[in-house]
């Protein structure tokens, strides 16, 4: 369907185009152009002459890429002389003259073509960090510019050059639409990738890509603890294995793995690491009461380990509880753990009292000196009978009846 | 006595003194309040996006086939726009030959090629207006960091007026086809290489219409109570309908309606105007009769820089209606020759020419004519409309010579007298005006002179109107009462004398 309208097109434009070469004929007696050369170097100085046998001085209508301007002539042996100014000969493009007399429309083009030479290389690069792995590419873009700045004609060599690890390529491809480009692949290795381009001999200057490790795969965990007791003072390291991507890269440092770590209740502790050198670790405090762990590590939406299992054995078998002052002060005591030895200060102590199985009152202290120690004040716990129960590391004691006076 | 005096003076004084503290609390109070007035408190963040319509021409985007990274909507979006705000600050700085805003659009090295011609354009006072009015990018590569573009800009055309020594020297169209390299930096798409491929001068050939078959006796139409106001709030489709029935049934065919341009919403048409614009073609259409829609009525800038923002506005006025059955001609504007003197009449010859070659691009079935202010400006661009219309509110004597004038001119084309009426008032403005009588003999005058020379009409106008608004005549009480009175019907709605004469007999 749009054929038929572009051939119409053609035949008025043909049409059009015979009658304006009839239309300069007839006025060849008067003004005529010279000038015969019509393709031009960028930088040469361009003069059209016209023949002048009327000896006015007509105003030369010039335009470039850029914009437009008139110019006026000198005459030189009864020959009209139009200088093109330097910022429309430095430039590349069609340039389209009209010379403006009366109603004579003496009008033609000329071309100016880049200097055949390379000045500049303006290169882009980007993305300027790709994943390894083969799949991942950077794109490298150049427009070879002459010292006028002009873009150089379509189909100008350009030799690419890159270097990786002990590989160096080198490549040529072709100037399309004023600039060259080229995609690089990353390869399976992690590194920095060295980039070049060159042109009629003029070589840009050095680009570099960072081809960054892919995303890690599964990996493996371990723990380090000083002993396997629930003391709830010390403190078991997680280590990751050296985390890579599918060839073989260390991840990148500061790679964020999770640590996720649950227990016989279900409950669920986490702890967190960022790798150096591919190994994350992440620490936690042993738990105050015997317990099993069951801990698995994770890149988020990438990667996980496996599952590590850990036993702590209770660390406190019994302890012992005495009232005193009116039953009113209540020590715990001594916590003696594994070897006997007095607990370290901090062991969460928790008393618990009920009148009619009600919770009347629930208190937490930490140990000190192998010792813990509620005071019941009249004023928060009244006189009468209570159930007081007391829980530390996972152990648990009932006294019924207990009257507070 | 004595004491009823004092009692005067008394209430006097007090009288006076409240008034007076009246006035000075009401001043205070006046002051206070204009200390108070502001910007909107909503302004402070400067939050709200202004986007002004200076320059849109026409750019249709050939199917993307482009070598890289995938180009969606978003950036196609903003390429586009960074490149027409490119354009327009180069048209901007030929004109005034200043470099305001290229440094946005243009890379350091691509804007230093636009200050050497504002260098020497400035030394040698040249300037340049110009315009592009079409656009047919087609991206050809688009960079995988999505920061470099290339597209190649077919067949731009530019239209061009070079002036030396503020007068002017050249008038050119040309079309171009360009490629240009725009890369992002700091937000904006800026330009930069440009090189133009080739180029060339248009010569704009509009298809010229057979004007034969037209056969127009018509009438200027408003309604009574929304003169210069047709498609406001106030549009009614029963009032319409009734009016354009009587018009029916006293003999005419057609009639010319207006379209303002700002109240149609300039470059972007208010659909909901246009929904009306096109109702009243359909009761047109069902009442018997054709329609010549004038367009940029109170239209009155020209400006090279405003053409694209108009022929967006005609276009989508043109290409909505152009297969109405109802329309008959398109009226690109109403008497424009009355602003050649403030605007110039080479601005204004110039616009309607584009204009003309711009409607009939879109439209090749109705025919185009400009509807002069007098017959002596008739001739004016008489090869490109395809038939002639002109006003005539002179002596309805000479009228026949005046015909008989502009025939000898323009053998070859229909005339048409778009505009010619009396005013029937007479009155405190003006003492000595015509009459109702006076009215209905020129009529029968203007008639006889019609079937005559055998010419085309459209009388001004149906209705005698209460309200008319200041654009079109001024404030002068004289002109605006006189206005009033040319219709055919009076005010409360009975035919005037002249009314046996809307027709030719």
């Amino acid at each position: 369907m749009r054929v038929l309208p572009a051939y119409l097109f053609l035949l008025v434009l043909i049409s059009l185009s015979s009658f304006a070469a009839i239309k300069q004929a007839d006025k060849a007696s008067e003004i005529e152009l010279q000038t015969v050369q019509t393709e031009f170097i960028a930088g040469h100085k361009i003069t059209l002459r016209f023949s002048n046998s009327e000896g006015v001085e007509p105003l030369l209508y010039c335009t470039n890429s850029y914009g437009s301007t008139l110019i006026r002539p000198y005459i030189e042996g009864g020959i009209l002389n139009y200088s093109i100014p330097k910022h429309i000969t430095q430039k590349k493009g069609i340039v389209s003259w009209k010379l403006i007399h009366g109603n004579i429309s003496l009008s033609g083009q000329f071309t100016i073509k880049a200097k055949p030479e390379v000045a500049s290389m303006e290169t882009y690069i980007g993305p300027p960090s790709i994943q390894a792995g083969g799949t991942d590419y950077t794109m490298m873009v150049v427009i070879p510019t002459d010292a006028l700045d002009n873009p150089l004609p379509e189909d100008t060599t350009v030799k690419t050059k890159h270097q990786f690890l002990s590989t160096e390529i080198s490549d040529t491809i072709k100037t399309k639409h004023l600039v060259a480009y080229k995609n690089i692949y990353s390869k399976k290795e992690s590194g920095r990738m060295l980039v070049s381009s060159e042109c009629l001999n003029i070589n840009s200057k050095e680009f570099t890509i960072n081809v960054m490790p892919a995303i890690p795969v599964g990996f493996s965990i371990s723990a380090k603890r000083p002993h396997g007791y629930a003391d709830g003072n010390q403190i078991t390291t997680f280590e990751t294995s050296i985390l890579k991507d599918k060839d073989n890269n260390i991840v990148s440092d500061g790679t964020f793995v999770t640590f996720s770590i649950s227990n016989e209740k279900n409950n669920i502790l986490k702890t967190y690491g960022s790798t150096i050198n591919g190994i994350a670790t992440a620490k936690m405090i042993h738990p105050d009461y015997g317990s099993h762990w069951q801990i698995q590590a994770y890149v988020i939406g990438m990667a996980q380990s496996n599952i590590l299992s850990l036993n702590y054995k209770q660390a406190i078998s019994d302890f012992e509880v005495q009232f005193s002052e009116n039953n009113r002060v209540i020590t715990i005591g001594p916590l003696k753990s594994f070897m006997d030895q007095m607990i370290p200060d901090g062991l969460s102590v928790k008393l618990q009292i009920y009148k009619n199985n009600t919770t009347i009152e629930s208190i937490k202290t930490t140990s000190a000196n192998g010792y813990a120690q509620f005071k019941l004040k009249p004023d928060l716990v009244k006189n009468d009978d209570y159930t007081i129960v007391i829980q530390t590391a996972g152990l648990e004691k009932t006294f019924k009846n207990t009257t507070l006076w | 006595m004595v004491n009823l005096n004092k009692n005067i003076l008394r209430v006097i004084i007090i009288a006076s003194y409240i008034m007076i503290v009246a006035l000075v609390i009401s001043g205070i109070s006046a002051l206070l309040g204009y200390l108070n007035t502001g910007a909107d408190r909503s302004t402070i963040l400067h939050t709200e996006l202004k986007k002004i319509d200076q320059y849109s021409p026409s750019v249709v985007w050939s199917p993307l086939t482009n070598e890289g990274r995938f180009m969606d909507n978003e950036n196609l979006k903003a390429i586009e726009n960074n490149y027409l705000d490119a354009w327009y600050v180069k048209h901007i700085a030929y004109k005034t030959n200043t470099t305001e805003g290229i440094k946005d659009f243009y890379t350091d090295n691509a804007r230093k090629n636009l200050y050497e011609f504002i260098a020497s354009n400035t030394a040698e006072n040249i300037s340049i207006e110009s315009t592009t009015l079409e656009h047919h990018p087609t991206l050809e590569f688009f960079s995988e960091d999505g920061q470099l573009a290339i597209i190649t800009d077919h067949d731009v055309v530019e239209y061009k007026r070079v002036f030396k020594d503020e007068s002017l020297v050249l008038e050119t169209t040309e079309t171009s086809t360009y490629k240009v390299v725009l890369l992002l930096e700091d937000g904006f798409w800026r330009i930069r290489h440009q090189v133009k491929e080739t180029t060339q001068e248009t010569e704009n050939v509009a298809l010229a219409l057979n004007t034969k078959h037209l056969d127009i006796q018509g009438i200027n139409y408003y309604p009574q109570d929304s003169p210069w106001d047709m498609f406001g709030d106030s549009f009614s489709e029963a009032i319409i309908s009734k009016d354009f029935n009587i018009i029916k049934n006293a003999g005419l065919n057609m009639v010319r309606i207006f379209v303002q341009y700002e109240d149609f919403g300039k470059a972007n048409v208010n659909p909901k105007k246009l929904e009306k614009l096109k109702r009243t073609l359909d009761l047109a259409e069902a009442s018997g009769l054709k329609v010549m829609i004038t367009l940029f009525d109170f239209y009155g800038d020209y400006s090279v820089m405003d053409w694209t923002l108009n022929m967006r506005h005609a276009e989508t006025i043109v290409s909505t209606l152009k297969h109405h059955s109802a329309l008959l001609a398109w009226d690109i504007k109403n008497e424009p020759n009355l602003d050649f003197e403030s605007r110039g009449q080479h601005n204004v010859t110039s616009w309607l020419e584009n204009m003309i070659n711009h409607v009939k691009s879109i439209d090749n079935i109705h025919p185009v004519t400009i509807g002069w202010s007098n017959t002596e400006s008739a001739t004016i661009l008489k090869d490109k409309v395809d038939f002639i219309s002109f006003h005539y509110y002179e002596d309805v004597n000479q009228l026949e010579t005046s015909i008989h004038a502009l025939k000898r001119e323009i053998p070859n084309k229909p005339i048409v007298m778009g505009e010619f009426g009396i005013s029937s008032y007479s009155g405190f403005w003006k003492p000595f005006g015509s009459s109702e009588e006076d009215q209905a003999n020129y009529y029968k005058k203007a008639q006889e002179i019609i079937a005559k020379t055998n010419m085309q009409y459209m009388s001004w106008t149906l209705y005698d109107f209460t309200e008319i608004p200041k654009e079109v005549v001024g404030r002068l009480p004289w002109r605006k009462n006189a206005q009033k009175h040319y219709g055919f019907i009076d005010k409360k709605g009975n035919e005037k004398e002249s009314f046996t004469y809307i027709t030719k007999q």
